[in-house]
């Protein structure tokens, strides 16, 4: 027998209540001078944090590079985890607690970790949890026991037949150590050297704490159980551990983490499918039952908050029916299946559908750990934490809608605050939108509508008063792990995020780019950033050649100018904003014409966005702006024929609107542009672009309608036939409003209108077609069947 | 003469009875089999028991079963809620059988059943006769429920008036019935439960009052979705009718495929693929009644065809089963027709033009 086998040997399954109380038993029973757990190596020196008083799981250990690689891996610890139970039981006892598995410098290098962009909490490739850990849903490896075993998942078999049965010591490890080697055979075909390296590093470990002088029976090592396996089987090689020399410089902390977290990480077995329910049963000693029933009350509270009628009585059927199910199964306790299925059958009257959207989220929980302050926090943290409890923003892990009221001081600055975390892309907070009046309804213009804060152009003091930022936050180990890097940045939110826009200005190229960054600069107060990014947005201006670029970064000029007074502190002067706003806009405007002559579609839509955008703006700004000039290249679009169709039909629809063409012009323009000669599909892309601007508006004016009418009643049949795909591209856009707007515009130009019947007209005509396409499909139908028979 | 329709308890009591000797774990009180067992019977096993072959009654998932069966041997009643077709009532049969050895003790609940039905009524002529006695009492299923600790039906639960749905509160709660005319209450003995369906098309199990639906554990009986499990249950279950009626020929299983896959479709209202959108007749397709159009066919083929069953008897027994609500019906089927089925080979291009036929009829 190796030395490492003389040693205790624990082996457990990552997040398991079970394991943790019999390990805490076996603990007492052997009082050991050395205690070696399965984790990176290079984290001894925060031990003391990990189990100071004023820290409570769930938590991680997080190391990341500091090389200038983005990568990170994060080591997850509940209450409940055997681990952190034997390091606690460790400290507690005035005995060696060492982590003994491959350093995070070694893992991180050897298999960059998680990309710190990756959106997950981030659970290294290992994380506490790794290939050789007992979890079913990935390795087919556990496939055949669980069939073997009659249950329907890996998760239900561990918690019948491991979780929920009050096991003796000998027992449990007895069984689990079992349940390892059973699955080794076929762990060993897929076995990467990686698990190999890890084996014998690990056994290294315990040898070297037996050459130190302890004995092998004052040792306890808990190892996940595949580890265990390994050792006890004597199949570990030495040599393998070269594969994981090599090391990268790295860094490691402690972060908060959270329940929902350890949930998601379930996936790569490095957590439990419902943590909530498993810290209650490691607090009632392992009685899955109490478990089970406390469960079951806050689901019950839950139900009732979102209006369903449920009563105790209920809530104690469910439980007897969970108990009763675990018999007819033959289970010790009931676990989470039972709990499902019983709620479904009391509970919820059958309906699987509200259990499985609440339930889950009701086990799983969404306790969020804390750490001891001192451990030499990144400066970013601090302030982080500082910030959000002093504004009193939310910092749990689950989505809560904030509205700040920007007219507010103290609620500006929690504005800037939260400008600052998404400039630095700090997951946190997103921006749901701007309103202008409080009270519900949706927000304007927010992320989705992808104008982020931008879109706050509604210019002018008075708006400003009333204007208020929507947001969602939720706090994330992301967020920490965030925090934790950007450092690199800054030493506070205000420095890195200054860095931050100014490394985006350097790279920037277009004039509408550096606008976003001189917007983001106003947003996060960023003074230096200012007047760099005006600068550049004046340098720029003057070369940009590209109309969409010079759009967007005119709205966002407008934007702050009629931002005004707020932001008065910046510096933000008119009298270098407002020529800046004139001369970009001059500049888009004389690149109208040579813009719209472009030949690709979406292109096309695109230009035709930018046109709307000046449109608005002369008319906004107009005190600022030269809108002749603007009017005059319109018309010239409009009229053109060598532009793009849609565009010209955009320039129309907004020479239309803005009144600047009145509907004689328009009647003239649009009889050209629509002459039977010209091909129908760019007269289609014409009015598809025109319908565009304003369909409702347009399809309520007689003169228009009247003049499309007439074009379409002009084609030939063929030319018809032709144009048919793309009319109805153009008008397929149209809302069932514009549709009956259109319909008695139609009715009313042809002369049926009979005072007030228009819908009876409507009718009229739909039947009268409708009667039409009957005839046709019969037709139609009869051609098919002929030929299916000649067939 | 042959009975149509054994009752579950005979047709299967060898296996109740293999199933009985096996098992020696604890059985609830009044109870036939220990609850473990029913679940055997109910979904069958792999190995036979006591050398007989435990045959699968119900397929689908075990789960449902088992809580069925642990809601049974509990003070709560069971409710099993579902689309029509599901198997409801022939669950609601195989477990009563199994656990008290009698499927008869059923109350058929219609919009005319009274308290009468499911509490006690009287023999009116000896009742003038004798005065209130025993042997006037005319005991209903439930009340005979309670005296024998046996499990109650009560079909279709939902379509009985609120009064009498209300006079079972107090039953299941109380477990007794009171029978002031002879001075007695009658209290229910171990093993009496109540096994109660309801449809949730007609008229839903919102109807009922949130006092009763509070005596009861809800357990949902799912329409089948899985292709090959459907086409299982309609053969096994044709075979069975067949059996029992002594008419009609077997089906090929081409042919029971056809079938089965257009009825999931014409229910999904997408085809199999999922590129094709069908349009869902209204009348009921479910699993009933797609052994009942077999099984039909069968017939067809037998008494007025070449024997075999084909794309057309097939078409000729659709019609019957779909023609149910209306025209719009029959329309839904013949788009489906004209659409999926004549675009697929082999017994679809048959079927199609058999269908067209059939279905144009006016």
């Amino acid at each position: 027998m190796s030395v490492a086998e003389r040693v205790h040997l624990f082996p457990v399954r990552h997040h398991s209540p079970r394991a943790s109380l019999v390990l805490g038993a076996m603990l007492d029973r052997i009082s050991p001078e050395v205690v070696l757990v399965e984790g990176p190596s290079d984290a001894d020196p925060l031990l003391p944090m990990l189990v100071h008083a004023d820290t409570a799981p769930p938590i991680a250990l997080l190391a990341y590079r500091t090389d200038g690689v983005p990568a990170s891996s994060v080591w997850p610890f509940a209450a409940y985890s055997p681990e952190y139970v034997a390091v606690r039981w460790a400290l507690a006892h005035g005995r060696r607690a060492r982590f003994i598995d491959v350093s995070a410098a070694q893992s991180l290098a050897h298999d960059r970790g998680r990309r710190a962009d990756d959106d997950d909490g981030g659970a290294g490739r290992g994380g506490v949890g790794s290939d050789d850990e007992p979890r079913g849903p990935r390795g087919s490896v556990w496939d055949p026991v669980v069939e073997r075993s009659g249950f329907r998942s890996f998760d239900e078999l561990w918690e019948a037949r491991f979780e929920a049965p009050e096991h003796a010591e000998a027992d449990f490890r007895e069984m689990l150590r079992e349940l390892a080697l059973s699955v080794r055979g076929a762990t060993l075909l897929r076995e990467d050297g990686e698990t190999r390296a890890r084996d014998a590093i690990m056994r290294a470990a315990i040898e070297r704490a037996v050459e130190q002088g302890a004995a092998p029976e004052q040792i306890v090592a808990v190892l996940g159980a595949a580890h265990v396996a390994a050792i006890v089987s004597g199949d570990v090689d030495p040599s393998a551990s070269e594969l994981l020399e090599r090391t990268v410089p790295t860094a490691m902390t402690i972060i908060p983490y959270s329940f929902p977290r350890l949930a998601e990480q379930t996936g790569y077995g490095a957590g439990n499918r419902a943590p909530y329910y498993y810290q209650r049963a490691y607090d009632a000693r392992g009685d899955y039952g109490r478990a089970t029933l406390e469960v079951l009350v806050d689901f019950t509270d839950h139900l009732r908050l979102r209006g369903f009628s449920v009563s105790l009585a209920d809530t104690l059927e469910a439980y007897r029916l969970a108990c009763r199910l675990a018999e007819v199964r033959d289970k010790s306790g009931p676990g989470l299946d039972e709990v499902r299925e019983a709620s479904i059958a009391t509970l919820c009257r059958g309906e699987s559908a509200h259990v499985d959207g609440f339930l889950w989220s009701s086990v799983i929980g969404r306790s969020v750990g804390r750490v001891a302050k001192g451990l030499g926090r990144g400066s970013l943290q601090e302030e982080f934490w500082t910030t959000v409890r002093a504004f009193k923003l939310p910092e749990t892990d689950e989505a809560i809608a904030v509205s700040l009221k920007l007219a507010d001081k103290t609620q500006l600055s929690a504005s800037t605050f939260l400008h600052r975390l998404r400039v630095l892309e700090i997951p946190y907070a997103t921006l749901a939108g701007v309103r202008t009046t409080p009270g519900a309804g949706a927000w304007r213009g927010g992320a989705g509508a992808g104008g982020g804060g931008r879109d706050v152009e509604r210019g002018g003091f008075e708006q400003l008063a009333r204007v208020r930022e929507g947001w969602q936050c939720q706090w994330t180990p992301a967020t920490e792990m965030a925090l934790v890097e950007r450092i690199v940045l800054g030493e506070s939110l205000r420095a890195a995020a200054e860095r931050s826009l100014e490394q985006r200005l350097r790279e920037r190229r277009s004039v509408g780019d550096a606008a976003d960054v001189l917007v983001d600069a106003v947003m996060t107060n960023a003074t230096g950033t200012v007047a760099l990014a005006l600068a550049a947005c004046d340098a720029l201006a003057a070369h940009d050649d590209d109309l969409v670029s010079l759009a967007r970064a005119c709205r966002a000029l407008a934007g702050l100018v009629s931002y005004g007074s707020a932001r008065k502190e910046l510096g933000m002067d008119e009298r270098v904003l407002v020529p800046l706003l004139a001369k970009t806009f001059a500049r888009a405007t004389l690149r109208l014409p040579v813009a719209a002559s472009v030949g690709d579609a979406d292109e096309a839509k695109a230009v035709g966005g930018a046109m709307r955008v000046l449109a608005e703006l002369a008319t906004t700004q107009a005190a600022v702006v030269d809108r002749d000039e603007l009017v005059e290249e319109l018309g010239d679009v409009g009229r053109s024929f060598g532009v793009h169709p849609r565009c010209a039909g955009t320039a129309a629809g907004l020479l239309l609107l803005s009144r600047w063409w009145d509907d004689a012009v328009l009647a003239r323009e649009l009889s050209l542009r629509l002459s039977a000669t010209s091909e129908p599909g760019k007269t289609a892309e014409f009015l598809s672009g025109f319908l565009e601007v304003n369909a409702l508006a347009i399809v309520k004016s007689h003169d228009v309608v009247a003049i499309v009418d007439a074009y379409l009643q002009s084609l030939s049949d063929e030319a018809f036939r032709d144009a048919v795909p793309m009319l109805r591209r153009a008008l397929a856009d149209l809302g069932k409003t514009e549709r009956r707007y259109l319909v008695e515009s139609v009715i009313a130009v042809r002369g049926h209108a009979r005072r007030g019947d228009a819908r009876e007209a409507a009718r009229l005509v739909t039947a009268a077609d409708a009667a039409a396409l009957e005839a046709a499909s019969e037709d139609i139908q009869k051609a098919m069947d002929d030929l299916d028979d000649l067939l | 003469m042959a009975e149509t329709r054994v009752p579950a308890e005979r047709r299967y009591q060898a296996e109740i009875e293999a199933l009985r000797n096996g098992d020696g774990g604890e059985r609830p009180p009044g109870w036939a089999l220990t609850p473990r067992a029913v679940v055997a019977y109910v979904l069958g096993t792999d190995v036979p028991v006591g050398g007989v072959t435990i045959t699968p009654k119900y397929v689908g998932d075990r789960a449902l079963v088992e809580v069925a069966v642990a809601t049974l041997a509990s003070d709560r009643a069971l409710l099993l809620a579902g689309e029509p077709g599901t198997a409801k009532s022939w669950l609601s049969e195989h477990l009563s059988a199994a656990i008290s050895g009698t499927s008869a003790l059923v109350v058929q609940g219609t919009a005319g059943t009274s308290e009468e039905h499911v509490k006690y009524g009287w023999n009116y002529a000896l009742l003038l006769a004798e005065g209130p006695s025993p042997r006037a009492l005319v005991a209903s299923p439930i009340l005979r429920a309670m005296r024998d600790g046996k499990v109650a039906r009560f079909e279709e639960i939902t379509r009985t008036s609120q009064e009498v749905q209300d006079a079972l509160i107090s039953i299941l709660s109380e477990k007794q019935i009171a029978i002031p005319e002879l001075g007695e209450v009658v209290s229910a003995q171990g093993g009496f439960n109540v096994l109660a369906t309801a449809n949730t098309r007609d008229r839903g199990v919102n109807e009922m009052s949130a006092a009763l639906k509070r005596r009861f554990n809800f357990v949902v009986v799912p329409v089948v979705t899985d292709l090959e499990q459907e086409i299982r249950i309609v053969k096994k279950r044709e075979e069975e009718l067949r059996g029992d009626y002594q008419v009609g020929a077997p089906a090929p299983d081409e042919v029971a495929r056809l079938l089965v896959t257009m009825f999931q479709e014409l229910r999904a209202g997408v085809t199999k693929d999922g590129k094709t959108k069908v349009k869902a007749p209204g009348a009921v397709l479910s699993t009933a009644e797609a052994i009942s159009v077999l099984f039909q066919s069968g017939i067809l083929s037998r008494s007025f065809g070449s024997g075999t069953v084909g794309p057309s008897e097939l078409a000729r027994a659709l019609v019957g089963a779909v023609a149910k609500e209306g025209d719009s019906d029959l329309k839904a089927v013949r788009e489906y027709v004209e659409t999926v089925a004549k675009g697929r080979d082999g017994i679809w291009k048959a079927f199609g033009s058999a269908a067209r036929a059939a279905l144009k009829a006016p």
